[in-house]
């Protein structure tokens, strides 16, 4: 029972990441390769802040804060550099953080931060609070891909030149779809550590930056249902079935290729293609 | 209502306009003709911030655009439609138009994460597409849509934002003759009803039919401003000019 | 001494680096297309050169047998891969190309084993003394072949036929098309020559560290993005310079920087900086 407690933990937290990853790369089609540093920097500053004595829930608030400062700084990047160029510069952001975390004595180190306080609710009741919160993100994306915002975002996503000369301040939606993308990120990676207890920079990889991408691309870019679907399968599946974990990363690999070239809308694009090809047929058998 | 001055825009070493200048009244609708490569939407570029010129400036109302950033200029009541088309087009047509008659709820970031409903937006959306006989394609999305529809789309999405001032950069290249007409009747009759227009077009019949002045511009410099008939008698601007326009006219 | 002794060091980590990149920024150049499995190709040249080595005793043997067959895996890769997404977004290809790569190690661990492999006997290890300092003659190999090949595709670019048809359509593909070049021909040219490359900088490497590892192309992959960027994409003379500004900052840096930053992110830091400056890298083209 315990392991599946656990299961449903991690669950909840990667799908509060992947949903944090498709505000920025789904609904404002802005490419980013280094989110897991942003898990990692809200599960820095929580664990540090808990193991200083600040309550759970401050420590974890203080974590969203933090990484959403430093996702608006690397929002202001998106603002200077576009496509390729920030993709590669998001994968720099990343691949800086884990060189300096790894070089403070204050974050740990190489060692990592071992013994972060458990936040006393028992195994059941983090799960439950953490797959509450995973509600919440996806209601709160679900609402915002319908409010005028999201409709702004996709209007961003789809031509910014054009979206200026309608009058979008392009530049203040980017940033905001950068510090609501991150603040969950942080909340994802604050809720990891108080979950597993220890990080160290190895946690928050490159890997991990494309782990959490692949469940926003394999579920479809911008689909919350198609995120959810896939950030629960990916999770899921390589602890289930553990000759799967052996060849996670083949899978996710292979996956990620896969779906590229077949169908780049992801799970969500097949879905809504044999939707239409069924609704199609019906159409023609009654007509 | 739109002020023009000393505009001068060099791009790579090569001069496109040189020290241009002139005014749209309230209520007027100018016209602004020239041939191939003559500055016209340079011009207009200059004016919506997207090039920025060596020299000059740029008034709205007496305000001065200089200073402001593409979207403020927007903003503050410029409506563009572009020679180039640029529909979003993940979007079908009815929301293109939906999206930007909701610029009041995107003006803050803040009042377009509580705002929710799009009914409105749609409606006036519908409404709007009618006015240019274009609404049986509203729930169409615009990738396979002939040019024709897609001017006609970004003319509505500019008039969706009720400008101050309409700027039209060639709405009616692409359209049929009988198109044509029945979309510049449609510009007479919003400009009657109000609506300031700067109108750029190489379909000189329906510009000297419908516009009341007319601005010409030739290799970046004004060759000639005034009523419409009076200026196209002038025998230097046929000579620079409709050389090569007139069979446009004519045809 | 140790001042020299560090120029030489860089030199030859950023001629590694060139090697890798100059293949990344050509398929750039070509396809707008950011090739992150390019150093797949690196990890696997490493691999054949060190089991054909073992196999036959000649290691240049190996290095030979290693970039023909890794540059026919780049053209099989352009092939099954690219061709069919190459008028997508730019995005679609990049992250199929990070599923590749991924895919790409977890296959050599699966075949290799996760511990690597070494050469049987493994040769060029000589120290010599040059200019003061002691390098292998291993190192002296890597920066004689590093040279060599960058040479060759120079002159190979400026005086063939086929070399200029390639140079003028990396630089405009749409004017060459025009101008009768077979573009598809050249991209698998392309591909071949810059795999090739990279199985060469491989094979060097597991010659250096006698050992090639299923992720020794993780960082080498990441870091030759960030030196085609500050090359400024598909400039091929950029990415030159950039490789060897990269190779000695960094050896540098682990000096001087050692306690604030790790060396692998220097690169990083270098192209955030420059970037945040020049959002179209240190030698944008046009
Ligand atoms: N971004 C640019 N860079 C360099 N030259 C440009 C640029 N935009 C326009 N030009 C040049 O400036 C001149 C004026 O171009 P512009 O597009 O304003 O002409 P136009 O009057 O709108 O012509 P048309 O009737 O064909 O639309 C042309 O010679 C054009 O080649
Ligand atoms: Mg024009």
């Amino acid at each position: 029972m315990e392991y599946e407690i656990s299961l449903l933990t991690i669950m909840g937290i990667s799908i509060i990441g992947a949903l944090s990853l498709n505000i920025i790369v789904g609904f404002c089609g802005q490419i980013s390769l280094g989110h897991a540093a942003f898990l990692g920097m809200g599960a820095y500053t929580s664990a540090i802040l808990t193991k200083m004595g600040v309550p759970f829930a401050a420590a974890v608030l203080a974590g969203m804060v933090v990484a959403a400062i430093f996702g608006i700084l690397v929002g202001f990047a998106s603002l200077r550099v576009r496509h390729d160029f920030l993709a590669i510069t998001t994968m720099g952001v990343a691949f800086l953080f884990l060189g300096i975390v790894r070089k403070q004595e204050f974050l740990g180190g190489e060692m990592g931060i071992a013994m972060i306080p458990d936040p006393g609710l028992g195994k059941v009741g983090y799960m439950i609070l953490v797959l509450l919160l995973a509600l919440a993100v996806a209601l709160f994306s679900i609402y915002l891909k319908r409010s005028w915002m999201g409709f702004t975002f996709d209007v961003v996503a789809d031509d910014e030149d054009t979206a200026t000369l309608i009058g979008i301040d392009v530049s203040s939606y980017k940033l905001i779809a950068f510090a609501i993308g991150t603040a969950f990120a942080g909340l994802a990676g604050a809720l990891y550590a108080h979950h597993v207890k220890f990080i160290d920079p190895e946690s928050f990889n490159f890997v991990e930056s494309i782990t959490v991408l692949s469940m926003v691309v394999i579920g479809g870019a911008g689909s919350v249902w198609g995120v959810i679907i896939a950030a629960a399968a990916l999770s899921l599946f390589p602890m289930w079935f553990q000759f799967i974990d052996q060849y996670k990363l083949l899978v996710y690999g292979g996956l990620l290729c896969a779906i590229m070239l077949f169908s780049p809308d992801g799970l969500s694009g097949i879905f809504t293609r044999s939707l239409a090809n069924i609704r199609g047929r019906e159409s023609n058998a009654s007509g | 209502m739109l002020r023009v001055d000393n505009i001068t825009v060099v791009f790579g070493g090569v001069t496109a306009v040189k020290d241009v200048a002139f005014g749209v009244k309230n209520g007027e609708l100018l016209g602004l003709i020239g041939p191939n490569g003559a500055g016209k939407t340079t011009l207009m570029r200059v004016i919506t911030g997207t090039v920025t010129p060596v020299s000059g400036s740029v008034s709205l109302i007496n305000t001065s655009l200089d200073r402001k950033s593409s979207h403020e200029r927007i903003r503050a009541g410029i409506g563009l439609s572009q020679q180039i088309v640029h529909p979003f087009r993940s979007m079908t047509v009815g929301e293109n138009v939906a999206y930007a008659a909701g610029y009041a709820k995107t003006r803050n970031p803040l009042r377009s994460i509580l705002s929710y409903s799009r009914k409105k937006e749609m409606d006036k959306a519908r409404e709007i597409l009618k006015l240019l006989d274009i609404e049986e394609v509203a729930e169409a999305t615009p990738t396979n849509l002939p040019l024709g529809y897609l001017k006609r789309l970004e003319v509505a999405r500019a008039l969706a934002l009720q400008p101050k001032i309409l700027l039209l950069d060639e709405p009616l290249a692409g359209l049929n003759q009988m198109e044509a007409r029945k979309l510049a009747d449609k510009l007479l009759e919003l400009n009657r009803l109000g609506q300031t227009i700067l109108l750029i077009e190489h379909n000189l019949s329906e510009v000297i039919r419908i516009c009341g002045r007319i601005i010409v511009i030739d290799n970046g410099i004004k060759i000639g401003e005034g009523e419409p008939q009076k200026v196209m008698r002038d025998p230097d601007i046929r000579s620079a000019y409709l050389g090569e326009g007139y069979n446009n006219a004519a045809s | 001494m140790l001042f020299v002794n560090l120029c030489m060091q860089g030199l030859l980590q950023g001629g590694i680096y060139a090697l890798i990149a100059i293949g990344l920024t050509l398929v750039y150049g070509l396809l707008r297309i950011l090739h992150v499995a390019h150093a797949g190709l690196y990890t696997l040249g490493g691999y054949i050169a060190v089991i054909v080595t073992n196999t036959t005793g000649s290691f240049s043997l190996g290095l030979m047998t290693s970039m023909l067959a890794v540059g026919l895996v780049g053209m099989v890769i352009y092939r099954l891969i690219y061709q069919p997404i190459l008028d997508k977004p730019p995005f679609v290809a990049l992250i199929a190309s990070i599923g590749l790569f991924i895919a790409l190690e977890e296959i050599y661990r699966i075949i290799f084993g996760p511990y690597g492999i070494t050469f049987a006997a493994v040769p060029l290890q000589g120290a010599v003394n040059f200019a003061g300092t002691y390098l292998r003659e291993c190192e002296i190999a890597a920066v004689l072949l590093a040279t060599l090949l960058i040479a060759a595709l120079t002159l190979f670019t400026k005086h063939s036929r086929i070399g200029i048809a390639w140079r003028a359509t990396v630089t405009d593909p749409e004017m060459s098309q025009s101008f009768g070049v077979d573009v598809v021909k050249v991209r698998y040219l392309n591909f071949f020559i810059g795999s090739a490359m990279a199985a060469g900088a491989g094979s060097m490497v597991a010659l250096m560290n006698n050992l090639v590892e299923p992720t020794m192309g993780s960082v080498p992959s990441y870091k030759a993005l960030a030196i085609i960027v500050l090359g400024g994409l598909g400039n091929v003379r950029g990415t030159l310079i950039a490789a060897l500004v990269i190779g000695i900052a960094e050896t540098f840096g682990t000096i001087y920087l050692g306690d604030y930053l790790d060396r692998d992110s220097i690169a990083f830091a270098f192209l955030i900086l420059v970037l945040m400056v020049k959002p179209t890298g240190l030698f944008a083209k046009g």
